[in-house]
């Protein structure tokens, strides 16, 4: 009876048919990744070595660009700066995360959960309305700088140096260091601490002698990641270091590109490629070094397991004191103060701020058609392109990681390529690709070709949260699916994706907020028409205008802020059955 | 129906070869057990059959059409080999509901609405599980799972079901139950089967017939008596069940089917009943099982009977329905299974010739 019932299948509807075959789709994800991203480079490059524009007839190979670089005593002005910035910005970032992970997470220091939080919003904060609003406090006539000199009569720091740029530096990078130190300790067993009690150590000694020893790999990649970001740092240097005309590598760059006699001098491209160049290199050298880790850590025993976390005693209210007034000087005052600046004409001391606020910056921000374009433009690229990206990379994932297609194997490290080409660069590159090849002047001068330099480099990003959960997702359920009867095509969208929920959502918020807050690639592509908030916040902020920047920044701040929360919403709602 | 037909399979992963020229058919309605260790090729022989796995050489194919053929470049992609498979993690889909998961292999091959809510209810009720057809997997036992993992693997109507070690994730209790089940549901289905394990009960149990596997080679292949009782080799006797190894040396063929061995550091004379005829001094290896000796107190009539000696007692150990006893007989250690408790004082063993089965060395 029972053989009756399996016998009598139904007759088919229709024969099943592909509609393309799936190896066209896969190289067409692969091919066209690929040519994104290594594309724009060697537009760069050929700038880089010719002696005229691409546009302008005549030229001819020279390494006269290099030549002229190398023979700038102001460009090594900027490398040495940018040297003594990233070092800077280096130490102190890698030094203060790991120390904070450390407190946060292997010991009773109170609020704990609520400091991670707040040490990690950095990350989504908009970076030019955190550097506008450190100037608005600690600034050279900023309010506490003021306060202190004027009033007090104490001596008082320079930020706008070479030193206030690093530790402002250190306090963007902290997260990174953090992060990955954090994720360094969830990976290690207690218990080595525990045996360290055990012999009679003090907790305070166990941290020194067992725990920060333990967390050196982490705190050497994450010092090689830092170090090479802060290298090409564009914001800070633009925002700090124009009153004191410090330069650094990439605004020597933006600088040398603006105040150039001839336009779209070839030394810049030539800069950007040398830059290319030693920010990789760095990274390079960090996976080998990574690599060499890895080896060690998958012949240690158990992993994870219980965390007991060191009892701290007296030193306990110290360490969250300390941790208090790092968030409070170096984020809470200074968006504090950006918000200040968002109601006030001039910050000063003389006058207290309540008989200063004015509603004009706000009403710029609104009726200014300018600011108010950039505003839709920001949201149009942002929403836009993030969707792309996450579409994009979702599909290269799974070219990547859940098919055969014979050339998967290279999708991985070119989807990670675009975090190692500085921004500059990058814009830079695109520059030159639009104008070099006919399909660019579509999306030259225009929002379009905006989108796909943001994208680009957010491809990274959205592979970094995606890839994660795709390796969680066990290999037989889609071979569950396969075995079914489904191809390749439909096991992606009907398994996988579904199971990349809050992954997709996740990576769609982090490069949603990373859009919102770019410049760095922007700057040589925007124009007039075209421009997105970072961009107009950066120009008018370098021509002396702060409120309505300020004013720009809160608009800035509260898009991330409600991005995020509908982004936890969606995440939860999505997480039912997972 | 379909006769699975695999011939000399060979892969290799860097310097280790996975599958070592195996060959072996499975006739058609046969239940058919590929056992062995971890790493021994039974999941690389079983995935390779499901087109998971791409083998360097050789071929498979499946009641008359080539699934692989490494001569002739032919691989018939995964999807359309229309076979039943269930994972060893039983690969429920966890964000389909119990119907969505057994529905989903009709859906693929476009069936009507009505069509598939039919069959999906069939094989639902077929393995029991109806009643939770609207359930989250997350909301399901260990046992619930692997039923839902078996009604998809059927819902398609295969002729050919693969099951990569389907029992390993269910307690010892389920296990048994599960056993008795699945084998019922291969013999109303008329199935062809093959299923992968490393448990010796479960191979011997459940199988028509079992291939014994090791290094990516077949070792032995017969039904579970064969393979219990006349292991071929020394792995075979030591993987299925315990086993002792006597090693001696061929005195004589005393009378047909009655081989006389000398043990080794013994002196003593066994005799092993075996239609084998060997030259004297062949040396040779004899497996016994634990079960098959009998261990006594010694008697006076003992020193007269064939393969009766005396042995002392080094350990005993109580397993709940049966002893183990650790006896010291000569020069070696021989290990004894009995259903009684044996106090001490002088014992003997009495070795049935019977008992012995002669491994090809």
């Amino acid at each position: 009876m029972v053989s009756a019932v399996l016998d009598s299948a139904p007759p088919r509807a229709s024969t099943r048919r592909r509609v393309l075959p799936e190896t066209m789709l896969q190289a067409t994800i692969w091919l066209g990744v690929t040519v994104v991203v290594v594309g724009p480079l060697l537009p760069l490059l050929y700038a880089s070595v010719r002696t005229k524009p691409i546009y302008q007839a005549g030229g001819v190979f020279s390494l006269a660009a290099y030549r002229q670089l190398f023979g700038d005593p102001a460009y090594w002005r900027a490398v040495w700066n940018t040297a003594v910035f990233s070092g800077i910005a280096t130490v102190v970032a890698v030094g203060l995360g790991a120390l904070f992970a450390v407190l946060c997470h292997r010991t009773t220091m109170r609020f704990g959960r609520v400091f991670t939080v707040l040490l990690l919003a950095p990350i989504v904060l908009p970076p030019l309305g955190l550097m506008v609003g450190w100037t608005s406090i600690y600034g050279d006539s900023g309010y506490v700088t003021v306060v202190l000199a004027k009033v007090l009569h104490l001596p008082v720091w320079q930020l706008s140096s070479v030193l206030g740029m690093g530790l402002l530096g250190a306090t963007v990078f902290m997260p990174i260091a953090f992060l990955t130190c954090r994720a360094a300790l969830e990976g290690t067993d207690s218990a080595l601490e525990d045996a360290a009690l055990g012999a009679g150590a003090s907790p305070i000694t166990v941290i020194r002698r067992i725990t920060l020893p333990l967390l050196r790999p982490a705190i050497l990649n994450s010092a090689i990641l830092v170090f090479a970001i802060s290298f090409e740092a564009l914001g800070i240097p633009l925002i700090l270091g124009q009153s004191a005309h410090i330069d650094l590598y990439a605004s020597y760059l933006y600088h040398g590109w603006q105040n150039s006699p001839t336009p779209d001098p070839a030394f810049v491209s030539a800069g950007a490629i040398v830059l290319i160049v030693f920010v990789s290199g760095l990274l390079l050298l960090r996976s080998v070094l990574l690599g060499a880790e890895q080896r060690f850590i998958s012949v240690s025993g158990r992993r994870g397991g219980a965390h007991r976390p060191l009892d701290l005693g007296r030193w306990g209210p110290v360490a969250t004191g300390v941790v208090a007034l790092y968030v409070l000087v170096t984020a809470i005052v200074p968006m504090v103060g950006l918000m200040l600046m968002s109601f006030v004409q001039v910050l000063s001391t003389l006058v207290p701020p309540w008989q200063l606020i004015t509603g004009d910056n706000w009403r710029i921000v609104l009726h200014d058609p300018t600011l108010h374009r950039s505003i839709v433009n920001s949201l149009v690229l942002a929403g836009g392109g993030a969707l792309l990206t996450v579409a994009v990379v979702v599909l290269a994932t799974f070219v990547a990681h859940r098919s055969r297609f014979a050339l998967r194997a290279s999708l991985a490290p070119t989807l990670m390529y675009p975090r190692a080409v500085p921004g500059i660069a990058l814009g830079i590159g695109f520059f030159w690709t639009y104008l070099m090849f006919t399909p660019g002047s579509l999306v030259r001068n225009n929002l379009w070709g905006e989108l796909l330099v943001l994208s680009v480099r957010n491809l990274t990003l959205a592979y970094i949260v995606i890839y994660p959960s795709m390796t969680r997702i066990g290999r037989d359920l889609d071979h569950a699916a396969r075995a079914s009867g489904a191809g390749w095509a439909r096991t992606c969208r009907r398994i996988l994706l579904p199971l990349l929920r809050p992954a997709v959502i996740g990576a769609y918020v982090l490069v949603f907020i990373s859009m919102l807050n770019e410049f760095d690639a922007l700057v040589f592509l925007a124009k007039p028409s075209t421009q997105v908030m970072s961009v107009t916040m950066l120009q008018n902020f370098t021509r002396g205008v702060a409120g309505p920047v300020a004013a720009l920044a809160m608009v800035q701040t509260l898009i991330v802020a409600s991005v995020l929360l509908i982004g936890a919403v969606a995440l939860v709602r999505s997480r039912r059955h997972a | 129906m379909p006769e699975i037909h695999v011939a000399n399979l060979t892969k290799t992963y860097g310097a280790t070869r996975a599958l070592d020229d195996i060959s072996f058919v499975v006739h058609d309605k046969e239940f058919l057990t590929l056992l062995g260790p971890s790493g021994c090729g039974k999941s690389t022989s079983l995935m390779s059959i499901a087109g998971f796995e791409q083998p360097d050489s050789g071929s498979i194919s499946v009641g008359g059409s080539v699934y692989f053929d490494s001569e002739s470049r032919t691989s018939r992609r995964a999807e359309d080999r229309e076979l039943g498979i269930v994972f060893q993690s039983y690969a429920i889909w966890p964000h389909l509901t119990v119907f969505d998961n057994v529905a989903f292999p009709l859906a693929v091959r476009r069936y009507s609405k009505a069509a598939i809510r039919a069959k999906t209810i069939e094989v639902l009720d077929l393995v029991e599980m109806s009643p939770q057809a609207r359930r989250y997997p997350h909301e399901l036992s260990g046992g619930q799972q692997q039923r839902v993992a078996i009604a998809r693997a059927l819902s398609a109507s295969p002729s050919v079901l693969l099951l990569d070690e389907p029992f390993s994730n269910l307690d010892a209790k389920l296990r048994d139950r599960a056993r008795g089940w699945l084998r019922g549901l291969h013999h109303e289905l008329g199935l062809t089967a093959i299923f992968v394990t490393h448990d010796q009960d479960e191979a011997l149990s459940m199988s028509d017939r079992v291939l014994v596997l090791d290094g990516g080679k077949v070792l032995q292949s017969g039904t579970p008596e064969d393979i219990y009782r006349r292991p071929a080799s020394r792995f075979v006797a030591d993987f299925v069940g315990h086993c002792n190894f006597l090693t001696g040396v061929v005195v004589g063929n005393d009378r047909r089917r009655e081989l006389r061995v000398e043990l080794d550091g013994t002196g003593a004379n066994l005799i092993v009943d075996t239609p084998t005829v060997l030259a004297a001094g062949t040396p040779i290896t004899i497996a016994v099982r634990p079960e098959a000796i009998d261990l006594a107190p010694e008697t006076a009539s003992d020193a007269q009977r064939q393969n009766c000696w005396p042995v002392t007692l080094s350990s005993a150990s109580f397993l709940g329905d049966h002893y183990d006893f650790e006896t010291e007989m000569g020069p070696g250690p021989l290990t004894v299974q009995t259903t009684n408790a044996v106090s001490g004082g002088q014992l003997r063993v009495h070795i049935p010739a019977t008992a012995c089965a002669i491994l090809t060395p």
